[in-house]
């Protein structure tokens, strides 16, 4: 294209590479913010008493601003390629969910879009991930700072063996941040719907909670200096049942804030709570990428078919 | 399904034998090899102290007297918590270990404060330093976000306020040292050494219980147990200032660890053991001294730990020998474990494994385990050669002791501090990571308080192994025999297992079984206790995690 980059030409582009989705506005960055500031106040009502309105539930569903948009992504482990000319766009406010047999590089394409990848050595990155309108492997983009950004929830639960309250507060406190942290943290742990059970104990350490209890204080961690983006790598594995569908509601409630992406092996888990899914099948490939329903009820693929029937994978 | 119901009759294992003999053989001469060790090591220990204190020197009635008050206590209490409450039991032993430790630590600071630093000297030591880190603290405050002034201001005025720049500019130290108003010697040990203990103390309690009056309180105990030397010290012959360097940090380690007790309500009856050891001991020795019972004559007592040695083996102590062991241990604190620590947390977290740098990181990894392996002697002739010969630094002086035995920890201390940070979950580095965290807040914040316990039990280990060296000392010139305790790092030492190697070569027996046997003890005392408390910092960390 251009060969001098500038916003407008990107956000063209993007409007190109979205398959013809019209863009509602130009100015992308500035309804970025406006929309992140309108999270922030949302985020503080968040309460049993307090109903969300269900237009906002449809807004999620019909989002059509793109957070993050990649192009033809090659991965390489050495020599050995993760994935393969992956091309995606996901939406603003959406579960998106990534479901595939092991070993397809869900949790690959996951790591590359935080860079989480950077810290092996073997991996090289090919392509574009655009993120806020910036190709995040552009040479002057701080990893950090995207990380900053963009949360992530592990599949074992990994919180600090510090207390609770500090957990919830290392992400504001590495940032520098000098506002009201208890405020912060009573927030994030509302959001992760583990206020009520932890309250009285903000002091005590994060490993003394159950293995569901301590998936939400990792939740409220990454979603505490209020990212944009909050990846999911199988949050549920590890959990039981009961624990898992906490999370599950959980995130349903995150997505009015934030844009969740989420890994997951297990197909009725995909089908309940993401509103658009995206299966990756053997050699990193992505094979189909549509709104939930439809995948689950009428893909075009035959083999997204068997292996969500379970003939296949 | 058919071969099943024919055997059905017969239940496994009844018709044919399965062979166990040779796993039995084994096992039991496993057994026999860790009873061996162990029989050995308590043979050894045995003889040592019964060399040292001679227990069966004393009139009869005298151990009769304190099997009645010490022995017989002690053991119906420890039946109780083994019986009745085993987490009793473990905090009578902390409780019991705690001052012990404490009283070691605060003995080295009490030879310090004798011969090296005086405590005038130290006060306007630690007042520089507290001038120092006010500075810095308010500079970042008035510019929170010049990063680059912050470190530079951090590193240049702590430099300023002890250093100074040679003879262009005196430290704030030098001034501070040329005031003609200085406080007394237990006036400034009040001040430098007993407030900043109770400062400690009171700000962790208030922390734990969220209350300003109870870290009041354990500030207050500390102090008064510091103070209560003035007036209960001339009734035991302690000067008051000796008590107050001990009892300080004994003092408040109590109060912090009685506090824990008292706060996880867990095994609370334990806390009473360590006072019927101490009041079965005072009121034995009260007992035996006014019904005239004659005690041992013992090697080991106040008299072997406070005089130089000397010719007739009754006159001969360790005092010289135990002061030179300190400050070699001081030297290899301050040298060897920020080197190897530092060596060891960039071969961790910061060294590629990839590529030409991975394998010259991987050839130096090989190469540090080979050097825990070299023997002693020969970093003896290496010390010799670099630090004496090459650079020329005076022989046998603390400094190159410390430095050679220094060297030949080092790559104990790199490994077991590698191991330390490799205990620490992958998963967590990730957790920092994917929060936008960088490199440095990672290892900050993260990596070494999770590992700082096993940091300390490996490098406390090592510590252990270092004043036990006597190679090393041999090759770079250590008195064999020191009458005179240094007076500073650079002048000449001697060293507590330097002392008890030339004790071995003396021609009166005294010297070769009594003498030496005390020094060992001596030694061995430090060392156990070190040792110990390695390994109850090990176990706590582990039952934390």
């Amino acid at each position: 294209m251009n060969p001098t980059e500038t916003p407008t030409d990107r956000t063209m582009k993007r409007v190109e590479t979205d398959g013809g989705v019209p863009m509602e506005d130009d100015q992308e960055s500035t309804a970025d913010a406006a929309k992140a500031d309108g999270g922030t106040e949302k985020l503080v009502d968040v309460s049993p008493s307090h109903s969300v309105p269900d237009d906002d539930d449809d807004v999620r569903t019909r989002s059509t601003e793109t957070a993050i948009t990649t192009r033809d992504l090659n991965v390489y482990y050495g020599d050995e390629q993760a994935l393969d000319g992956v091309s995606m766009d996901i939406y603003e406010h959406d579960v998106t969910a990534l479901i595939g047999p092991s070993g397809c590089g869900k949790s690959t394409f996951l790591r590359t879009i935080n860079r989480m990848n950077d810290m092996i050595d073997v991996c090289r990155v090919e392509g574009d991930v655009e993120f806020g309108g910036k190709n995040v492997y552009d040479d002057d983009v701080d990893p950090v700072a995207l990380r900053r950004k963009i949360g992530m929830v592990f599949q074992a639960p990994n919180p600090f063996p510090k207390s609770i309250r500090d957990n919830v507060a290392y992400g504001l406190k590495i940032q520098g941040y000098d506002g009201d942290v208890d405020a912060r943290v009573e927030k994030a742990l509302k959001s992760a719907a583990l206020w009520d059970e932890v309250k009285d104990q903000l002091d005590s350490s994060g490993l003394d909670l159950s293995g569901g209890q301590q998936q939400r204080l990792c939740i409220a961690r990454a979603i505490a200096p209020d990212p944009e983006v909050v990846l999911m790598d199988e949050p549920t594995s590890a959990l039981d049942p009961v624990a898992a569908s906490k999370i599950e509601d959980l995130i349903d409630d995150l997505a009015e804030e934030y844009t969740v992406i989420i890994v997951t092996h297990n197909m009725q888990q995909a089908a309940r709570i993401s509103d658009r899914t995206a299966v990756f099948l053997t050699g990193g490939r992505l094979v189909e990428y549509d709104d939930t329903t439809k995948i689950f009820e009428d893909p075009e693929e035959q083999r997204v078919e068997d292996y969500i029937t379970g003939k296949f994978g | 399904m058919a071969s099943e119901t024919q055997t059905s009759t017969t239940w496994f294992g009844s018709t044919e034998e399965v062979g166990r003999l040779r796993g039995r053989v084994f096992k039991w001469t496993c057994l026999g090899a860790t009873v061996l060790t162990l029989f050995l090591m308590l043979v050894f220990l045995l003889y040592v102290a019964n060399d040292a204190l001679r227990p069966l020197s004393a009139d009869p009635s005298w151990l009769a007297t304190m099997g009645v008050t010490v022995v017989l206590p002690v053991v119906l209490l420890a039946g109780y918590y083994y019986r009745r409450d085993r987490s009793a039991g473990e905090v009578a032993y902390t409780a019991l270990g705690l001052p012990i430790f404490v009283a070691l630590v605060s003995g080295g600071l009490w030879l310090l404060f004798r011969h090296i630093v005086s405590p005038q000297e130290w006060f306007v030591l630690a007042a520089s330093i507290l001038v120092a880190g006010g500075l810095v603290t308010a500079h970042s405050r008035v510019r929170h976000d010049a990063a680059v002034e912050r470190l530079v201001v951090t590193v240049v005025v702590p430099l300023l306020a002890v250093v100074g720049v040679p003879t262009v500019l005196p430290s704030l130290r030098d001034l501070l040292s040329l005031s003609p108003v200085l406080p007394n010697a237990l006036f400034s040990l009040v001040i430098a050494f007993t407030l900043p203990i109770a400062a400690v103390v009171g700000w962790r309690v208030r922390a734990v219980r969220d209350a300003d009056r109870d870290g009041a309180i354990a500030a207050g105990i500390t102090v008064a147990g510091g103070l209560a030397g003035v007036v209960v010290g001339p009734v035991f012959g302690v000067h008051p200032t000796s008590w107050l360097v001990f009892a300080s940090p004994i003092v408040g380690a109590l109060v912090l660890y009685v506090e824990h007790v008292v706060r996880n309500d867990e095994g609370v009856s334990g806390l009473a053991f360590p006072i019927v050891v101490a009041a079965g001991i005072f009121v034995g020795l009260t007992a035996a001294q006014t019904l005239g019972f004659a005690g041992p004559d013992t090697w080991l007592d106040m008299q072997f730990l406070t005089s130089s040695t000397s010719t007739t083996p009754a006159d001969a102590g360790i005092y010289p020998a135990l002061v030179g062991s300190v400050l070699i241990m001081i030297v290899i604190v301050l040298s060897a474990f920020p080197v190897g620590i530092g060596a060891a947390v960039y071969l961790e977290e910061y060294a590629r494994s990839q590529g030409r740098l991975g394998t010259v990181i991987e050839l130096i990894q090989v190469n540090i385990s080979n050097l825990a392996g070299v023997p002693s002697i020969v970093y003896g002739v290496l010390g010799l050669a670099i630090f004496i010969n090459l650079i020329g630094m005076g022989r046998g002086t603390a400094v190159v002791a410390g430095f050679t035995v220094g060297l030949l920890i080092l790559p104990i201390v790199i490994i077991s501090t590698q191991e330390a940070i490799r205990a620490v979950p992958d998963s967590r580095r990730q957790a920092s990571y994917a929060m936008g965290a960088t490199k440095w807040q990672t290892v900050r914040n993260v990596v070494l308080p999770e590992s700082l316990a096993g940091i300390f039990t490996g490098t406390i280990l090592a510590l252990g192994r270092a004043i036990g060296e006597t190679a090393p000392l041999l090759m770079i010139g250590v008195s064999a025999s020191v009458r005179v305790s240094p007076d500073s790092f650079l002048s000449r030492t001697g060293a507590m297992p330097r002392q008890i190697l030339s004790w071995s070569t003396q021609i009166t027996t005294e010297f070769r079984y009594g003498v030496l046997a005390a020094g060992v003890v001596t030694l061995l005392v430090v060392l156990l206790t070190m040792n110990a408390a390695a390994i109850v910092l090990r176990n706590r960390t582990q039952r934390t995690q």
